[in-house]
């Protein structure tokens, strides 16, 4: 069986950025009608490429069920343990490259995405049984069946999701089996009936909706999905390794967990306590078992090739696997560390918890000497923020939690790092920054915290976002959907529409006595409404000034304070 | 259970139960609950409206301890099912409530052969 798309690739060349599908330029080729195992292996390399690249993106778009924010990774977790099954496959059966994907994902399976993933490729593989290549037809049926396993696996689907789009591209697939024999064309019918799904998911799901996102799961599908069409199509994704290392290089690996390295070491006379020893003082979590002829080696390293040079130098190196472990969307947004001119005259640092690009902009260029990544539905973890904190150079830091549920995170760095760290309980972003904006180069530790402390209460903070669930709270009940109004973490006030809220909130705050308004509009909201919200308010608020930020922030439509 | 400073927040277990009940249901993987109750040993698929049966929550030393006894799907990857509930389960709860979750433990009572050798 002739694998026909292993012929002529025009390359794509360095085509970053979104390829669409509904773009009507002529595909390389056309005309496959049959593919193999070997062609499915290129087909799940060409999808786990894609999706590596897009596992940050997709992570941005995580608020349901559990909002860590990491379904992207978990996704591509899965596809790669997929993938690893069969990269030294040299089988021409889709059969059996098809069963080795679904055992591979179902071993590496990660989150409830990952999970579904591998059921919807048990489907497939259960359906291509037996089969030495697949036709158009095969392929639909293929689809079906994937869907249809996926379905099974719950007992309440939820649609709007992952598998509303499995069964989507299914249901084209079937479609398409009735108009043509080419697989290429039938990809990208697919292709597109994920890509129309998930952009309908919002619609079906109302928790996405309010978020103002699409539903993760379904996108990283759709991704795996387009990747496999660039393939069939001709066009080239760097490869992806089956290692995540030599791809990998998103965050600064001072300390931090870096790369678990595993590899066999054979040789002769080997001194497994010497050798022990000498990785151990590369990193951590070492085990070193075996014996002078075989030796198996584990450690956490932020510098895999050292380890791996010293294992050279000991004898010969085999199944190496190296493999990051820096996993979350967190630590994938933390990339910066923010060193900043004014950390030179102070021996004091400062961390803000701060979510969203224009408001941690806003701390940098206020001196922050680190930001942790975090905020009202992404709650930093204890070690997260241990982490940042004993990586700075300073050994006297402030914290500012910004949010009441971090408060304690903070105040257990507190007592768990050696360094000198003090807490200061700011509730709310304008909190934080009123906090910092008291901080003095010149003064020590004490008098910084007792200043900032109190230029909490200087500040009036208003929130507005929507309603995640019904409730009724301070006599107040409220509908899921509704807009809320939280002043300084209370709320205060709910209706349906943001101006009445805004303009509720402002009166309670006593906005007229004043002399800033500060706006910072979050990520579902755009610009101009944002500036008709501040026209709005200025009309309101003649005597006062009114400045608007791009605060960029999940969850809060408005964060306004007023001082 | 919480001091407030008007007075009293009280949770009934049988509350907690409830929505750890529906945090366990969507979770992929999972396609039924086992009532706990049960002198045969034999695991009885519950209904909607009585999943919290197979939930027992217990306090311990003011600790939240959720036990929740689970039908999975045959074929799925046990250990990642039983690890996404806990998440999902603890995550609910907490929402719900704003109180820690100490302990959340999976019993998976039985495997659901759904597929054959279909297709």
């Amino acid at each position: 069986m002739k694998m026909e798309a292993e012929t002529a690739r025009p390359a794509l060349g360095e085509h970053e950025g979104e390829v669409r599908v509904s773009d009507k330029r002529a595909p390389a080729r056309r005309g496959l009608r049959i593919c193999n195992g070997q062609g499915l292996k290129r087909m799940i390399m060409a999808g786990t490429a894609w999706l590596e690249r897009n596992v940050p993106h997709i992570n941005a778009l995580n608020v349901f069920p559990v909002p860590d924010g990491d379904t992207g990774t978990n996704m591509f977790l899965t596809m790669q343990a997929a993938l690893k099954a069969i990269a030294d496959s040299p089988e021409h059966s889709v059969s059996a490259i098809a069963h080795k994907v679904a055992h591979g994902s179902l071993m590496g399976a990660r989150g409830n995405s990952g999970v579904i993933l591998s059921q919807f490729f048990r489907g497939i593989a259960r359906s291509l049984d037996g089969k030495m290549s697949f036709t158009a037809p095969d392929l639909a049926a293929a689809m079906a069946e994937g869907s249809a396993t996926a379905y099974k696996g719950v007992l309440k689907p939820v649609e709007g999701t992952i598998l509303t789009v499995a069964r989507d591209a299914a249901l084209a697939a079937q479609e398409a089996a009735t108009t043509t024999r080419d697989l290429v064309v039938m990809l990208e019918r697919i292709v597109e009936a994920a890509r129309a799904s998930v952009a309908r998911t919002p619609d079906l799901l109302p928790v996405l909706k309010s978020a103002g996102v699409v539903d993760a799961g379904g996108q990283g599908l759709y991704v795996v999905l387009e990747g496999m069409l660039h393939y069939l199509r001709g066009e080239t994704i760097e490869e992806v390794s089956t290692t995540l290392a030599q791809t990998v290089d998103l965050q600064p690996l001072a300390g931090g967990y870096g790369y678990d390295t595993q590899f066999i070491i054979q040789g002769r006379d080997l001194n497994v306590e010497a050798i022990r020893a000498h990785i151990a003082s590369l990193g951590d979590s070492v085990l070193v078992v075996g014996d002078s002829g075989l030796i198996k080696v584990h450690v956490h390293t932020p510098t895999p090739g050292a380890v791996l040079d010293y294992g050279i130098r000991m004898g010969n190196v085999s199944k190496v696997i190296i493999e990051n472990l820096q996993e979350q969307y967190q630590e994938f947004m933390a990339r910066q560390p923010v060193p900043t001119t004014t950390e030179e005259i102070t021996d004091i640092a400062t961390v803000a918890v701060v979510a969203g690009r224009g408001l941690t902009e806003v701390f940098r260029t206020l001196g922050v000497s680190a930001i942790v990544p975090g905020g009202q539905t992404m709650n930093p973890s204890t070690e997260e923020m241990l982490q940042v904190v004993n990586q700075l150079t300073k050994d006297q830091v402030i914290i500012l939690p910004n949010n009441k549920n971090i408060i304690l995170v903070a105040r257990q760095v507190q007592e768990l790092s050696h360094k000198q760290v003090r807490v200061v309980p700011s509730k709310t972003i304008p909190q934080g920054i009123s906090a910092l904006l008291a901080f003095k180069y010149d003064a020590d530790l004490d008098s910084n915290v007792v200043a900032m402390e109190k230029a909490l209460d200087l500040v009036q903070t208003a929130e507005v976002t929507r309603a995640v669930r019904s409730v009724e709270i301070n006599g107040l009940a409220v509908e899921e959907g509704q807009i809320i109004g939280l002043l300084n973490g209370q709320l205060v006030t709910a209706g349906s529409e943001q101006e009445e809220i805004v303009l509720d909130l402002l009166a309670r705050m006593e906005a007229d006595q004043a002399e800033i308004i500060t706006v910072y509009y979050g990520e579902a909201v755009t610009a101009p409404q944002a500036r008709r919200l501040v026209a709005l308010i200025q009309e309101h608020y003649p005597a006062q000034e009114v400045e608007l930020l791009d605060g960029g922030q999940p969850h809060y439509c408005y964060i306004i304070s007023a001082e | 259970m919480e001091e407030a400073p008007l007075g009293k927040i009280e949770v009934a277990p049988q509350a907690i139960a409830t929505i750890a009940g529906h945090a366990v249901i969507s979770c992929y993987g999972v396609v039924g609950m086992a009532a706990t109750t049960l002198r045969d040993g034999l695991a009885e698929l519950l209904q909607h409206e009585n999943l919290s049966r197979g939930v027992r929550v217990h306090l311990v030393d003011d600790q939240i301890i959720i036990d929740l006894y689970v039908v999975i799907e045959y074929g799925v990857r046990i250990s990642e099912v039983a690890h996404n509930i806990m998440s999902s389960v603890k995550y609910a709860v907490e929402r719900a409530l704003g109180l820690p979750v100490a302990q959340v433990n999976i019993h998976v009572q039985g495997l659901r052969i759904s597929d054959e050798n279909g297709g």
